[in-house]
């Protein structure tokens, strides 16, 4: 067997055996997709059916908008989650003692956390159609291009957020940034062009915005790939820039910490 | 050739406090963890780094494992360079830390043996025998497939040295490996070294428990805030009678002087009392290298 794939599969056991002996974990996560559901249906309720920000109606909107940025936070949390909690239990320096190289490690050790945002994003939005009667046009193609450069683009922040905890053991600071300026500046609550104009010029250089968008037009409007093409070039471009700057900025980090001895600080 | 080569391997720890600390004190400038230090060690040795807390000993074996980098100097291990070959370093090197927390709690003993041993690239299908064999010879048998959150200190120490050996490492590297253990898991422990030294391991060993260094060690190098005070070839392992027998190894920095006078300075250093205790010998160590050999 490939020693990645088998590195992999060894990371996803850990990972299994671990959820499943926190028996509670899955169900309070469940119970949180319903709550939040819940809250932003009755809140397009009370607005009333006469708001359709981009056209679409208000609950649908919210669902791809907050689902989407949910699986961002969650991810960059997951990568940030790996090093902090290696650091912590005294793992990290061991693992970086074994053949696997560290920027292998990290990335492998964030796959199944990264499945799990992304299962959490697929029964938020499954939850939001089947049982809040969300409505949806998919058009399954571009909804499948948007995930898969959104997954990019995800772990190229998560790098970002796994490099800054080792660099300066303050990772949650990014996340921190992700979840408060990053939400309300890329759509995912209201229209960006509901901004003012300084902060709308700021929001379209943010690519959560494209990926939400992207989102939007493919599940909600059934947009094809050619109707997106501008959306995804542009997130295209922000994965061609952001992964490489991520894992470079990542191998100086674990350099620079393994010259200053601080690769289990915390 | 020698397995692991330190050669002028200066390391110095900067401390750079808070930007905006107006309340707390913190100390600024560098600690000096090693200073100008050479020494090689040879397939087979059992070298003890003895001295002091913060006398550089666990700043070497992290240098060895790549976990820091020299500031000047150069470190080998089995003819790779440390700084630009690491993960040719790490598939040669294991190390059991002093801090064995360092497990995943909820996944038994077998388990987390299984995981780590993945990512030394242990072939699948050796990992299952391997793994049995180092449960065998940390004395785990037992609590394999009990979750590593209800074990002991000392049972987190033995699984850190059955991790440790499950990639079957050319240098092992130990940090008071025997420290939560009791003497019949510190004689198996020793008996289980000293197989792996026949095996031409190359066995790094630190500790300030000079008894212990004196009484297993071929080689025994003395640091002191970071400077190599002393370098020593001992006599046969576990001979019980090593230390008296000690000779200079060509005095490299230069101060061998008699064993006497390094014993002497040892406890000078630390302010220990020096009971003669290490003349008692490991009588239960022997014994169980003894039923090891007649095992096999």
């Amino acid at each position: 067997m490939n020693p990645t794939l088998d590195k992999l599969l060894a990371i996803l056991r850990r990972d299994l055996l671990t959820a499943i002996r926190h028996r509670s974990g899955f169900m309070v996560t469940l119970v949180g997709v319903f709550t939040e559901l819940a809250a932003f249906y009755y809140l397009s309720r009370a607005i009333g059916p006469g708001f359709r920000p981009d056209g679409v109606a208000y609950f649908p909107f919210l669902l791809v908008g907050t689902g989407l940025y949910t699986f961002f936070v969650m991810s960059a949390q997951a990568f940030l989650n790996v090093v902090q909690e290696a650091q912590q239990t005294g793992t990290l320096e061991v693992l970086m003692t074994t053949s696997t190289s560290p920027a292998e490690l990290i990335i492998l050790s964030s796959v199944s956390a990264f499945g799990g945002s992304l299962t959490n994003l697929l029964v938020y939005v499954f939850a939001g159609v089947a049982v809040f009667r969300a409505a949806v046009h998919a058009n399954l193609l571009s909804c499948l291009v948007v995930l898969i450069l959104s997954m990019a683009l995800a772990l190229a922040l998560g790098i970002f957020a796994a490099t800054v905890q080792i660099a300066f053991q303050k990772g949650s600071a990014l996340v921190w940034l992700l979840g408060s300026g990053l939400w309300f500046l890329s759509g995912t609550l209201f229209p960006v062009q509901s901004l003012p104009q300084p902060l709308a010029v700021l929001a379209a250089a943010l690519p959560l915005r494209y990926a939400i968008d992207g989102m939007r037009g493919a599940l909600l409007d059934g947009q094809s790939i050619s109707a997106l093409a501008p959306t995804l070039s542009a997130l295209a471009i922000f994965v061609v820039v952001l992964l490489p700057l991520a894992l470079g900025a990542l191998s100086v980090s674990l350099r620079r910490a393994r010259q200053g001895g601080t690769l289990s600080f915390y | 050739m020698d397995q692991v080569i330190f050669e002028s391997v200066t390391k110095k720890f900067r401390h750079r406090p808070a930007l905006f600390n107006w309340v707390g004190r913190e100390r600024t400038g560098e600690t000096v963890a090693l200073h100008d230090v050479s020494f090689a060690a040879a397939p087979g040795d059992v070298v003890a780094l003895l001295g002091p807390n913060g006398s550089g000993k666990t700043t070497t074996l992290k240098l060895i494992s790549t976990l820091l980098l020299a500031d000047a100097g150069s470190v080998r291990v089995a003819g790779f360079d440390v700084q630009r070959e690491a993960g040719k370093v790490r598939r040669q090197v294991g190390i059991a830390v002093a801090a064995e927390r360092s497990f995943f709690p909820r996944l038994s003993a077998r388990e987390n043996l299984d995981f780590f041993a993945a990512l030394d690239e242990v072939p699948r299908p050796a990992r299952p025998g391997r793994i049995e064999e180092v449960l065998r010879d940390s004395g785990l048998a037992e609590q394999a497939d009990t979750l590593v959150m209800k074990f002991s200190s000392g049972m987190y120490q033995r699984l850190g040295l059955a991790r440790a050996l499950v990639k079957r490492p050319s240098v092992l590297l130990l940090d008071e490996p025997t420290r939560s253990l009791d003497a019949a898991a510190t004689a198996h422990f020793w008996a289980t070294i000293n197989a792996l030294a026949d095996q031409e391991t190359t066995v790094f060993l630190a500790t300030h428990n000079f008894a212990e260094a004196a009484a297993v060690a071929t080689r025994l190098l003395l640091l002191h805030g970071g400077e190599l005070l002393a370098d020593r070839v001992m006599g046969t392992r576990f001979s019980g009678d090593q230390f008296s027998g000690g000779r200079s190894s060509g005095d490299p920095v230069g101060n061998g002087g008699s064993a006497d006078e390094l014993r002497s300075l040892y406890f000078r250093l630390t302010g220990e009392p020096d009971t003669g205790s290490h003349q008692i010998g490991f009588a239960e160590t022997r014994a169980a290298i003894r039923g090891r050999g007649a095992a096999s």
